[in-house]
This record gives structure tokens, C-alpha cells and sequence, in this order.
């Protein structure tokens, strides 16, 4: 994304809608007067399209270059949940976690899932920093879930990102993986410090689990011990899929 | 909408505040017959007036959010009624269109709709807050809106800028709300709990005096 400085009026419209504070002013001087422009940082933009669909500008000075190569593309893939990822024809961050379990049971009650989204709330991330986590994820003995778009950057033996991602910045990024049921409460609290000591960025941590018989949530009921001991607090609200897609035709 | 579980503000004790529907049809099972299934979803999902839908933040027509979700397999509302999405999802069930549904919103809440339309909950996603450098992240009341967008689409300096500009009178919260509800693509954004959460903001001298809440207004002032 770039400023077209001969249709910039420098209303500054546009500066606060970025989510990453891309956008800001360049000062320059003449030899008679104190000037300025308005401009696009090419390092901090992430590509997530938001000053452009905004249509904050009147002149429609803000453009985005025709192809945007590779790997800064990348940037795009995980900012504009309106791009489709490639890997995983899924929008947004590309990936469908316990949204569609009650097709797909990749969740299951000997199981635990774990989504460590880098860069969320609002922040942004480097890929490098998203390696941190995947590699720690091996050392966890975390089995990555195969569709999500972060897999196919990956060598999923390590943990380890294409060399040639990893100074792109993006919005945020998923790491989705799964744990046997028995070791998740111990995952989780390795990650959570783990997290906390070496990341550059923030990252949200998110457990998914499937709910008992009648509907309860035993887990949650386990993270709000274990997080007492440990240094988080479970939030009130939460993501719940209601199995409906399991009914038809009188699945069970 | 797979981060709407890390939404700040809500409370047990203001249940029923706000309650985010979203269906999604497996990427192995999109076909004509899900397609059809979807559309019949979005209509019924339009016809219990959400808050804010899919579509809504580009001035989409309810016939063009239909077309939408069916063909990118995935519809998104936030509704700010608990009983009027038990009506809904005890609707959907009798219509058993075979593709999912999730809900996100307390978890008291969603249970006393769950029984209100005969389900159980199938799967739960769960927030343990946010980790790392939380030095860089904007303050809590901030985060209450920023948070509403899962894509982190809503700037948090848009958000202050639309404080201040309340603050100032230039505009009124309904109007700050309606704007920073459109960086969100998936319609999300509970517009009514933003307009409080933005009076609130605007009545604070923290955020209307020498926060960086008008970076644009003060730069304004700086270069003019």
C-alpha cells in the first residue's frame, strides 16, 4: 500500500484508521519553508487493506501496487480476511479450528486443542516471532493441525519457518495444534511462561475442548484451578459450536 | 470470526449483552446443496434482525449478504437479545441444514440457549487472556472495542480519534459507533455496546486530554 503524493491533499483522513500506525507524516524542508507529506510506512504496513476499503480518502490517493511479490504477499494472506488463503481456501487467518468440529471431529475428549494466535489484539507480529511458538510447540510434542495456512510455510519436524518469511510482518498468525488430554494442562502452562518471557509481540492463547455428554464444560472448570496457580484467568465468554451439523440425517 | 472467545468487557453480570452467531460450512463439503443450505441460514439469521451482519459494513443488501455466505460458505451477526437468538437457533435446528453453527458470548448464555432450543454444546474454545509484550497493547477500555473485531481490523488509534471527536461534540457516540464498526468485514461489531463503551471514553478527561487519542487532530494542529 502506498500514498500517491500527487493526489495527497494531506487532509490526514487516513492516519488513524491503521491498525498498525503504518500510515504518518514525513517531514521534509525546503530552504524557505517547513513542509510535510503524508506517507505509508513500507515495514510497519501489513497489507490488511483497511485505509483503502475504508475510502477515508477523497482523492483516492491510497494504492496498492499491481502485484505485491513474494513473501511480502504474505503479509496480505494473513491481514485481509477478505484474501483467500491459498493453502487452505479459507478467508481471514485460514483456518476453520473447532468451527466445523462437529463435521470434522478433530477434536475429541482424549484430546486438547490449542490455538496461539501472534501479533492479536491489534499489535502485529513477525513471522519470526510466530517461530518461536511453533518451535516451542514441537518441543511441547504438539501435533500440528495439517489445515492452516502457517503449516505450509513450515517444516513440521521442527517447528521452523522458510527462512525467507520470517522479517514479514502480518496482523497476526495462528499456531493450531493439539495435545493428548492428560499433558494439556502442563502445555499450557509451559507455553504461557514461555510466551510471556520471549516474545517480541502479544499473543492470545486459546484451549478448545470437547464438551461432556450432557453439554458441560469440565474443562474450563480445570483451567480455572490451574489458572490460579499459574497466572491467567479463563474469560467468561467463549466459543461454542452448538453440533448441528452432527444432526442431520439423525447423526449422532 | 475464530477470535470473537477473546472479546473484553463482557460480564456474568450483564448477561444476554451480546452474543455473536456464526456458520460455517466444512471446506471438504461445499457443494450446491450446502450452498442452498446456507442461504436459507443467512435469510433466517437476517429475518431475527441481528445488530450488525456480514455485508452490513460495505452497504450490502440482504439479498447480497445471502449470495455472500453461500458462496464464500460462512455467515457472521452479533445480536444483543439472549432470547431473540434462542428463537433463532431453536429455528435453525427444526430446519437441520447440516452445516455448523457456533455461538460466542458468555458461556451462561449460550448454555440457557442451548437448553431453550433442546442442544447441547458440542465443542468449546476457551480465552486464557493474552500473553507476551503487554506493554504494547492499548489500554483496557481500548481493548473493549478493539477487541470486537477478531481480525484486530479496528484501529486503536481510529478509536480514540472517534472518542475525542465525541468528546468535542463533533459527533455523537451512535455515529463514532456506526464508524468503527466498518473495518470489520465480518459484521461483527456489536454496535450498541460500542456506543457505550465510547460515552464512557468520551467522558473521561484521560482520554480527551493529552492522550495520544487525536494522533491525527494534533498533527493537524502541529503542520496547519
Amino acid at each position: 500500500m502506498y500514498i500517491d503524493q500527487d493526489l495527497c491533499e494531506r487532509c490526514m483522513d487516513c492516519i488513524p484508521v491503521c491498525p498498525v500506525g503504518a500510515i504518518g507524516i514525513e517531514e521534509t524542508k525546503c530552504a524557505r519553508h517547513f513542509s510535510f507529506r503524508v506517507v505509508i510506512d513500507y515495514e510497519t504496513c501489513v497489507e490488511c487493506g483497511v485505509c483503502r476499503r475504508l475510502k477515508k480518502c477523497p482523492q483516492k490517493a491510497i494504492k496498492q501496487v499491481e502485484d505485491i511479490p513474494y513473501p511480502r504477499i504474505l503479509r496480505a494472506a494473513f491481514s485481509d480476511p477478505t484474501f483467500r488463503h491459498a493453502s487452505t481456501a479459507v478467508l481471514g487467518r485460514g483456518t476453520e479450528e473447532m468451527k466445523t468440529n462437529d463435521v470434522k471431529n478433530e477434536f475429541t475428549r482424549d484430546n486438547v486443542g490449542f490455538s496461539v494466535e501472534v501479533g492479536r489484539p491489534g499489535v502485529g507480529a513477525y513471522f519470526r516471532d510466530l517461530q518461536k511458538v511453533t518451535m516451542k510447540v514441537v518441543a511441547l510434542g504438539g501435533d500440528f493441525a495439517s489445515y492452516n495456512p502457517v503449516v505450509a510455510l513450515m517444516d513440521k519436524s521442527t517447528g521452523a519457518l522458510q527462512e525467507e518469511v520470517l522479517d514479514e510482518k502480518v496482523l497476526s498468525a495462528i499456531a493450531e495444534f493439539v495435545v493428548p488430554r492428560d499433558k494439556a494442562l502442563k502445555v499450557l502452562a509451559d507455553l504461557v511462561a514461555f510466551i510471556n518471557a520471549e516474545l517480541e509481540s502479544v499473543a492470545t492463547i486459546s484451549v478448545i475442548a470437547r464438551n461432556e455428554v450432557d453439554g458441560g464444560h469440565a474443562f474450563l472448570r480445570k483451567l480455572k484451578v490451574h489458572g490460579k496457580v499459574h497466572g491467567y484467568v479463563p474469560y467468561p465468554n467463549g466459543k461454542v459450536n452448538l453440533g448441528i451439523a452432527a444432526l442431520k440425517g439423525g447423526k449422532p | 470470526m475464530t477470535h470473537t472467545l477473546n472479546r473484553r468487557g463482557l460480564d456474568n453480570g450483564r448477561p444476554g449483552e451480546e452474543i455473536c452467531v456464526l456458520s460455517m460450512i466444512h471446506y471438504q463439503d461445499r457443494n450446491e446443496e450446502t450452498a442452498e443450505a446456507m442461504r436459507e441460514l443467512a435469510r433466517t439469521i437476517i429475518a431475527y434482525g441481528p445488530n450488525n451482519i456480514m455485508g452490513s459494513s460495505v452497504g450490502a443488501t440482504p439479498e447480497q449478504i445471502i449470495e455472500s455466505a453461500a458462496a464464500s460458505g460462512v455467515i457472521t451477526a452479533v445480536f444483543t437479545d439472549k432470547d431473540t437468538v434462542g428463537r433463532l437457533v431453536r429455528e435453525i435446528k427444526t430446519k437441520d441444514p447440516g452445516i455448523s453453527v457456533v455461538l460466542s458470548g458468555l458461556f451462561s448464555d449460550i448454555h440457557d440457549i442451548c437448553e431453550y432450543a433442546g442442544l447441547t454444546e458440542h465443542t468449546s474454545n476457551y480465552a486464557v487472556g493474552i500473553s507476551g509484550n503487554a506493554a504494547l497493547l492499548p489500554d483496557h477500555i481500548t481493548l473493549e472495542i478493539a477487541t470486537q473485531c477478531g481480525h484486530g481490523l479496528v484501529s486503536r488509534h481510529y478509536i480514540q480519534h472517534v472518542a475525542c471527536r465525541i468528546a468535542e461534540g463533533k459527533m455523537t457516540a451512535r455515529e463514532g459507533a456506526e464508524l468503527l464498526s466498518k473495518p470489520c468485514v465480518c459484521g461483527i461489531v456489536n454496535k450498541k455496546r460500542t456506543e457505550e463503551i465510547l460515552l464512557k471514553m468520551a467522558e473521561l478527561t484521560s482520554f480527551t486530554e493529552g492522550h495520544e487519542i487525536n494522533y491525527a487532530v494534533r498533527q493537524k494542529r502541529k503542520f496547519s
